[in-house]
């Protein structure tokens, strides 16, 4: 037997000289060391999860409505199974290509066992798994931040049951798994025995966050002040230095990549990831925020639409957090998820800048944990602030009776409100009319592989499951306008198609693609789902006497 | 079909042996940082305080060779120990009159140095400290070299750490302290800091540990049971410590900042050859010697197989590491394949960067300033460190194949070479 100083079991007890962790934030409920040995944790854990579950899992296919996003990264991914490398369009680095790589590992045993289920609709469900862990990891997270159990809960479900976290937390969007990456840094970052690896996993996991979906980077820097917090004097440099490291080199991975492509800089006749990023960085902006009008004030709104609460109430907590920095235990504790809140504010700020309406699910954890926090800090504050050994009964008695009232309000405002959007989440049919015209072309349609149409993403893989030929026969309609692989096939612009799918996004996005224009022009509706904006026309392109058809 | 079957052999071939480099340089990546894992650990690899309580009695051997010039102040300091219970046996050889005449001056100040003279005709460490173990009358031999500066509280510390874990050998830290000396002694400071801080407390818990070659203290009894140190191998302190850990001698190893032995470094780049020649040689050896074949554990045989390869793993690793990123930039394989090239490279540079770090907390460590210039040094420097590693190694194998298995060192000791170039030959690092 040979062993280090001072026993054998050195790496289990504390040694005898081990200093004391002078940086690491004490609160009053000091989470357990092991948080899945302790009973009450898991169990409040596990009902929180299941009632996520319930409100996010049931009607998921049906409400939302389909966007059009899903379907781009959807058939991306079922171009990655299929072996058809990163899309089925020429990958032009609008996005890292890690997330759908994820999808398509996510979907692939779903998509063995039923090839036609790989449609946005159905394989929402896969996200059902992503907001799972993501909200097991707020949890812990919360816990390693030194919150009560309580306020973890409510953290938990502030996070999965809000109405606006229900309805963006469903769609096939790599914000989510982006989401679940970056959480997983916090975790690690947080982690209670201060392993060197840990806080490697941190920096590999924050990196696979960056490569899912690039804006979490601007998260980065608050899983850095998460991580110093957490570390230990002694050792810090080393896990600070090792999560950078991890970071950097796995985030060089995604150059490298485009290098050994030789697409890393622009070129005559390839697309390029210096080319991606000028197009992600000059995309128009959506003007400010608070000015109406501008798009950006649509986005918010359409958030605020769903829920007040959580983007509010997060913002006002984070707030509060950065203010009683120097007073508060949980606000320093919470410093993490209160700056990346903070820097996703600023961010969203910009005047010039674009901001998509995704965009605040990057925030969504955050925004619950901060709120969680701030509401265990009021807490502390009503019930234990300058409370003495004899106090007054009465002053005690009072001071529970406000909690109460706290409680009782907050619940008055929330839960009707709540319970009216997660009850349109889990009942409503938004998509009937996508059905319908999915069933339409692939029933009406008398030979689909020779027939070519222009629809939205969301679309696309249904007809390529009814038997269209992908990407030359049912073709993403702005790739008419954009992808010279697919104009070079369209000598005769709209003539050489037959139908071009309407749906809102379509002819939204129209204004700009004189292709598609063209082609909604020369066409008559032969179907139409819905009514009023939402209505999906299927068109049938005129034939012209002496065209080619 | 041919060059395409040639292109996919190639790839499979080099995907291989990046994976197979990659694994081997996380894992010694894994080592090397052992002790800054957690704030526990770190804090595990320190000797624990003394209890004032002192039992044992030590006897310290001191070989010492053409080393007249050091040798009393090493006395001189020894005999500062705090500890009340040591005798200091200098071993010098019959033919060394200038040395012996020193150590019995030291002899006649104080009652507890005493003189062993070696007679040996070829002379080496392993076979003076043999003839000094039967004249040992401590409960603790220890091993110290001629110019090592040793703390005067360190007994007391091995003395507890003998009885707090009832250990029956304890290794101190030894640190090589010169590292603005040169581009070289920088990168042999940092790897004596890795080695000692960290990695040898990993093999310590792990039951298999190649000891140093000073500052370690092995229980009497148990060093006469195993026959005191092979005088035929290059790496004596090695191959003990194989040896003893393998018949499942309990080994504890402390490091402390404070209470390290401070050493130099070679003092030329051939000298650092010639040295690093002579413990890879000693490493063959002690492999070739197959007592860590008694380890009972299959990942401690592992562990000893893969750390007495190590040199020549490194060597291997420099050559293949630049050949390997070659081929995924200039040769048209698949991304995948020009991917897993990577990886070997992608673990060099997290080495790299810990290695920056190290040196930091190295500096911090012992008060000393760290310039911006020898953290560019250590960077610079690598790959050329590298090189000299794949030469000694090579060199090693050489000596081996032809049979010279002499002191390379002692047997060109003479006039032309200061005493300082043979005394630094001590530990495996």
């Amino acid at each position: 037997m040979t062993s280090t100083l001072p026993a054998v079991t050195a790496a289990k007890v504390p040694a005898q000289r081990r200093p004391a962790p002078t940086t690491r934030p004490t609160d009053r409920t000091e989470p357990p060391r092991r948080l899945r040995s302790s009973r009450p944790d898991l169990l409040l854990c596990g009902v929180l999860l299941v009632a996520i579950l319930v409100v996010q899992g049931w009607n998921i296919a049906d409400y939302p409505t389909l966007s059009d996003d899903e379907g781009t990264y959807l058939a991306q991914a079922w171009a990655v199974q299929e072996g058809r490398g990163l899309a089925h369009y020429t990958y032009w680095y609008d996005h890292p290509p890690l997330g759908w790589i994820q999808i398509a590992l996510l979907t692939w045993i779903p998509s063995l066992v039923s090839p036609g289920s790989m449609t946005v609709g159905s394989m929402r469900l896969v996200m059902l798994a992503v907001s799972a862990v993501s909200a097991v990891l707020v949890f812990v997270l919360a816990r390693r931040l030194a919150l009560p159990r309580w306020a973890a809960g409510l953290g938990m479900a502030l996070f999965g049951l809000s109405p606006l976290s229900v309805v963006l937390q469903r769609e096939i969007f790599l914000d989510n798994l982006a989401v679940m990456w970056t959480l997983l840094a916090f975790c690690l970052a947080a982690s209670p025995s201060r392993h060197l690896w840990h806080h490697f996993g941190a920096g590999i996991a924050a990196a696979a966050a960056v490569l899912t979906k690039e804006t979490m980077l601007v998260v980065l820097p608050a899983v850095v002040v998460t991580m110093w917090r957490h570390g230990h004097r002694d050792t810090r440099k080393f896990a600070l230095t090792g999560a950078v490291t991890a970071c950097v080199l796995i985030g060089f991975s995604y150059p490298l990549f485009a290098l050994l492509k030789g697409e890393l800089f622009p070129g005559g006749g390839h697309v390029s990831l210096w080319d991606g990023i000028k197009y992600q960085m000059s995309r128009p902006g959506s003007g400010f925020i608070l000015d109406p009008g501008s798009g950006s004030y649509g986005v918010l709104h359409s958030w605020l639409y769903y829920d007040r609460v959580l983007p509010l109430g997060g913002l006002a907590g984070a707030v509060l957090l950065l203010a009683t920095w120097r007073w508060s235990v949980t606000a320093r504790a919470l410093a993490g998820p209160a700056l990346a809140v903070a820097v996703l504010a600023l961010v969203a700020m910009r005047p010039s800048g674009y901001l998509p309406a995704m965009y605040v699910i990057g925030a969504l954890p955050f925004l619950a944990l901060v709120l969680a926090g701030a509401t265990a800090s009021v807490a502390h504050a009503v019930l234990r602030r300058r409370r003495g050994e004899g106090e007054n009964r009465y002053v005690t008695g009072g001071r529970y009776a406000l909690a109460a009232v706290l409680v009782l309000a907050a619940g008055a405002y929330v839960v009707p409100r709540w319970y009216d959007g997660d009850r349109t989440a889990v009942t409503a049919d938004a998509n009937a009319p996508y059905r319908a015209a999915s069933r339409w072309l692939s029933t009406e349609v008398a030979d689909p592989a020779g027939t070519r149409v222009l629809v939205d993403d969301a679309l696309w893989l249904d007809l390529v499951h009814a038997g269209y030929r992908p990407g030359l026969g049912v073709i993403w309609f702005y790739k008419a306008d954009l992808d010279p692989a697919v104009t070079r096939t369209m000598p005769h612009g709209w003539r050489d198609l037959d139908y071009v799918v309407a749906s809102p996004t379509v002819r939204r996005d129209a204004a700009d693609l004189p292709a598609v224009q063209d082609a909604l022009r020369h066409s008559t509706p032969v179907a139409t789902f819905g009514t009023g904006e939402d209505r999906i026309e299927i068109r049938q392109i005129e034939t012209v006497a002496g065209g080619p058809r | 079909m041919g060059i395409r079957g040639d292109l996919l052999l190639t790839s499979v071939f080099i995907a291989a042996v990046s994976l197979a480099l990659f694994w081997m340089a996380a894992f010694t990546l894994w080592w090397q940082m052992h002790a800054w894992r957690t704030p526990e650990v770190l804090a595990s690899t320190r000797f624990s305080r003394p209890d004032g309580g002192e039992h044992l009695s030590f006897s310290l051997l001191l070989p010492a060779r053409h080393e007249q010039a050091v040798l009393d102040h090493t006395i001189q300091r020894l005999l500062e120990s705090t500890h009340t219970d040591f005798e200091i046996i200098v071993i010098v050889g019959h033919d060394d009159p200038e040395t012996t005449a020193v150590a019995e001056q030291a002899a006649r100040r104080d009652p507890r140095v005493r003189v062993v003279v070696d007679t040996h005709e070829k002379k080496n460490k392993p076979k003076a400290m043999n003839t000094a173990l039967p004249h040992c009358r401590g409960d603790v031999v220890g091993v110290f070299d001629a110019e090592d500066q040793v703390h005067p509280e360190l007994l007391a510390h091995v003395d507890h750490a003998f009885r707090s874990t009832g250990a029956d050998v304890v290794q101190g830290g030894v640190q090589l302290i010169n590292f603005h000396s040169s581009w070289y002694s920088l990168r042999n400071c940092l790897e004596y800091f890795f080695w000692f801080r960290s990695r040898l407390h990993l093999h310590a818990q792990k039951g298999f540990i190649p000891l140093g070659g000073n500052t370690v203290f092995v229980r009497t009894d148990v060093l006469r049971e195993a026959d005191g140190w092979d005088p035929e191998c290059l790496a004596e302190d090695c191959d003990l410590g194989v040896r003893l850990s393998s018949v499942g001698k309990k080994v504890v190893v402390a490091y402390d900042s404070a209470m390290v032995t401070r050493e130099e470094t070679p003092g030329s780049l051939m000298s650092l050859l010639k040295q690093r020649t002579r413990w890879n040689q000693g490493f063959l050896q002690v492999y070739r010697k197959k007592d860590w074949k008694q380890l009972p554990g299959f990942g401690q045989r592992l562990l000893a197989r893969y750390t007495l390869m190590t040199p020549f793993l490194q060597a291997f690793s420099g050559v293949i590491i630049p050949l390997n990123v070659a081929i995924a930039l200039f040769l048209d394989v698949p991304v995948g394949i020009a991917f897993v090239t990577f990886l070997p490279a992608v673990t060099a540079l997290v080495t790299f960067v810990f290695e920056v770090v190290g040196l930091h907390d190295f500096g911090k460590q012992y008060g000393l300033r760290v310039r911006l210039v020898h953290y560019l040094k250590l960077i610079v420097g690598g790959p050329f460190y590298q090189v000299l590693l794949a030469g000694a190694a090579m060199r090693a194998v050489w000596r081996e194949h032809r049979g010279r298995n002499d002191w390379e060192l002692t047997s060109h000791v003479g006039a032309h070479l200061t005493a300082s170039e043979v005394i630094r030959e001590d530990v495996p690092a």
